[in-house]
């Protein structure tokens, strides 16, 4: 075990060579390149024996990873943002295939306007095709959740291909230090792939994904990769204590943050979940019970984690960092949703912050606190509520008028 | 309400035919329904098509399990497991055959409680319009056994023909050819009866692995186990004495099905072959025949 300076995307790389890859399609875009650079320089110095082809488009990527990880192989790729639009159609094919790839998004907003700046629409869109989706905090957490993702996926009774999550820049270029594991260590967490399910050979056709005409037929495809994805969940706690037992992190479905004595609560996702930690820890100097909720896990969804963890909280805002234009945080309606059958649930407020990268400032952290404070009690809230300070309004007034704008 | 299912092969006319028999219906006053049912489309495939007919409004939408009437359009399709054109007919329903066959042989032959009636519409259809397309002689048929008035079928067949044909001269002769039919055919009585519910339950679907559960086929020659032979209209058939063994027919046969016997002359694999005639048309000799099939009698309709 050593200890590095590693950006989030270099942390993902040092993931994807201890998991000791054999196939890796590729097309860079920014802010995921660093990644494809890191590996492909590697390969090239012998320092990693995969497979590195580069593609014409996430398009072919994808279908190059689904195809070569039905040969038995290990197969990883990464992408990003508008890359994993373009790459959206074989999604579905290749979670279809039930294969075990592991894939990377490091997320960005959605074109357009275009932006470098990170939020979620991009993998959220994803939340829907069958892939698992693991979503990380902090660099050491993208080296570590890539190594649990290939157990993931690769589990017999799991068998779908898997998504790790990192924002763009606040993880991706961000550097700060990261264990990496020794070789015999990951060995020991992630033996070799050795496929039970059927793949592809070429002394023996057979045919994958193939036509199904008749919706029943169709049917139990689908439903089984439900139920395959809620298998996941306790698999993928398995994997958590074999992971801490091996390397003494712990990691789970969920992250409470001060949430055992919590009347407060703060629902957030990756990078900007550090900055709710803050918020916390400041507003609890204020004598306020506050506390955080992370969801590590999106797919599968971890309802009953998320309902044991706030059930009796006084009031909880989500944090969205996506946009469902014309509906509003996308996460906040699957909370939403997980809590409506409780006789006893917290007062829900749904808050869009970070979009594109935006910052959430201290002061957007402490309206949130005020608002869940007021909670049921308030005046009706906004739903959804922008997070927007009067100085960016204003900052925006100027571009406008820079822009021509009346 | 009249429920009517149509069987047919891709490029008979099993959509147009249940088209004009719903337009024939909705001219004569009644609400009608009617939809085409086909996977990846290839000609010569089993395709099913649906029409219903009311004096209500019609409060059902999808595939009709239990028709009243049911129209094949090509015999072959009888012994087809994939089309299964008499399942779920009711026992009082009607079915119709397009076959040279008598009613009481074909009864007889596939085992069949409800009434049928047989006309062999693809001779009628070689003789007058010169093809085997013959939807607008099912539509015709299936008019017919509904009880729809001959100007209403006049009238739809030129309706639903005028969407996909601009050939004025060959629409009249489909007219001409769709009166024929439904002339021939006797004025049925059809009794219908409410559809009873299957008895079913609903399940709780278990979890199985994804060895089980993956959409793959790992038993392998499934091609080989599909025989295709019986999607064939007209059956290729070579004349030696003409053929030079050039070997054109070998090279453009869609389906590979053309190979070499120990003589050097082309042989079809009759089990696959779907009859396309590609061969005799690229046979620089003319040395390759359509034999008409039907049934057990093969008749020998085109030269050379």
């Amino acid at each position: 075990m050593k200890k590095e300076m590693l950006t989030g995307n270099t942390a993902a790389a040092w993931g994807v060579r201890l998991a000791e890859i054999d196939y890796i399609p590729a097309f860079p875009i920014t802010p995921q390149t660093e990644i494809i650079e890191t590996l492909s320089g590697w390969i090239s110095e012998g320092a990693m024996d995969a497979r590195f082809v580069t593609m014409d488009s996430e398009h072919s990527m994808v279908a190059a990873a689904g195809a070569a990880s039905a040969t038995g192989v290990r197969v990883f790729t990464a992408t990003s943002s508008q890359g994993l639009m373009y790459g959206f159609e074989m999604l579905y094919t290749v979670a279809g295939w039930r294969v075990p790839l592991v894939m990377i998004n490091v997320s960005r907003g959605l074109s357009s306007p275009i932006t470098l700046g990170p939020d979620h629409n991009d993998i959220l869109a994803a939340r829907d095709s069958g892939f698992l989706q693991i979503h990380c905090e902090n660099c050491q957490e993208v080296l570590d959740s890539v190594l649990m993702a290939y157990r993931l996926a690769e589990d017999e009774r799991v068998l779908l291909p898997v998504f790790v999550n990192l924002d763009g820049f606040y993880l991706s270029f961000t550097r700060e230090p990261v264990e990496i594991p020794d070789m015999d260590e990951v060995r020991r967490f992630l033996p070799s792939y050795k496929p039970e399910h059927a793949f592809f050979n070429a002394n023996r056709p057979m045919a994958q994904g193939v036509a199904v005409l008749g919706g029943a037929y169709y049917s139990y495809f689908k439903y089984q990769m439900h139920l395959a994805s809620q298998k996941a969940l306790d698999v993928y706690k398995e994997i958590c204590r074999d992971f801490e037992k091996e390397f003494g992190r712990k990691y789970d479905a969920i992250e409470e943050y001060r949430l055992e004595d919590a009347e407060y609560v703060l629902i957030m996702t990756n990078s900007f979940s550090t900055m709710g930690k803050a918020a916390v820890n400041r507003a609890r100097d204020q004598g306020i019970k506050a506390g955080l909720l992370r969801l590590r896990l999106l797919r599968p969804f971890p309802e009953e984690d998320i309902r044991n963890a706030i059930r009796e909280k006084k009031s909880v805002g989500v944090i969205d960092q996506n946009i469902s234009v014309g509906k509003g945080g996308i996460l906040y309606s699957e909370v939403a949703g997980c809590l409506y059958n409780e006789k006893q649930r917290p007062f829900l407020i749904s808050f869009i912050g970070g979009l594109g990268g935006k910052d959430i400032s201290p002061q957007e952290f402490e309206f949130i606190f005020g608002q869940l404070i007021k909670g049921a009690g308030a005046e009706k809230v906004e739903s959804p509520h922008l997070l927007y300070t009067q100085e960016e309004w204003e900052e925006m007034q100027k571009l406008k008028e820079i822009a021509g704008k009346e | 309400m009249l429920k009517l299912r149509f069987h047919g092969r891709g490029g008979q006319g099993a959509k147009v035919a249940s088209r004009i028999t719903g337009t024939a219906a909705f001219l004569e006053g009644c609400h009608v329904q009617d939809f085409p049912l086909y996977g990846a489309e290839r000609r010569g495939a089993p395709i099913s098509a649906f029409t219903r007919i009311s004096r209500g409004t019609i409060m059902e939408r999808g595939v009709i399990p239990n028709p009243d009437i049911t129209i094949v359009m090509d015999q072959t399709l009888l012994s087809d497991p994939q089309a299964e054109p008499l399942a779920g007919l009711k026992k009082n329903g009607v079915v119709f055959i397009n076959t040279p066959d008598s009613p009481a042989q074909v009864k007889d032959e596939y085992n069949i409680d409800a009434q049928v009636v047989t006309l062999d519409i693809t001779n009628i259809g070689l003789d007058m319009l010169g093809s085997p397309i013959i939807s607008t002689l099912a539509g015709a048929v299936a008019s017919r056994i509904v009880g729809i008035g001959e100007e209403s079928l006049k009238n739809a067949v030129e309706k639903e023909l005028s969407k996909i044909i601009t050939d004025q001269k060959l629409i009249a002769k489909n007219i001409e050819a769709a009166i024929y039919c439904f002339r021939t055919l006797e004025l049925l009585k059809i009794k219908t009866i409410q559809t009873t519910q299957r008895q079913d339950s609903v399940i709780r679907m278990p979890f199985e692995p994804a060895k089980i559960s993956t959409p793959s086929i790992n038993t392998t020659a499934s091609s080989l186990l599909k025989r295709t032979g019986n999607w064939r209209l007209f059956k290729p058939f070579w004349d030696h004495d003409v053929c030079t063994k050039c070997m054109i027919c070998v090279t453009r046969c869609p389906e590979g099905c053309i190979s070499l016997n120990e003589q050097g002359f082309p042989v079809a694999d009759y089990e696959h072959c779907k009859g396309c005639m590609i061969c005799a048309e690229e046979c620089p000799k003319k040395g390759i025949k359509a034999v008409r099939e039907s049934g057990s009698d093969s008749v020998e309709v085109m030269g050379t």
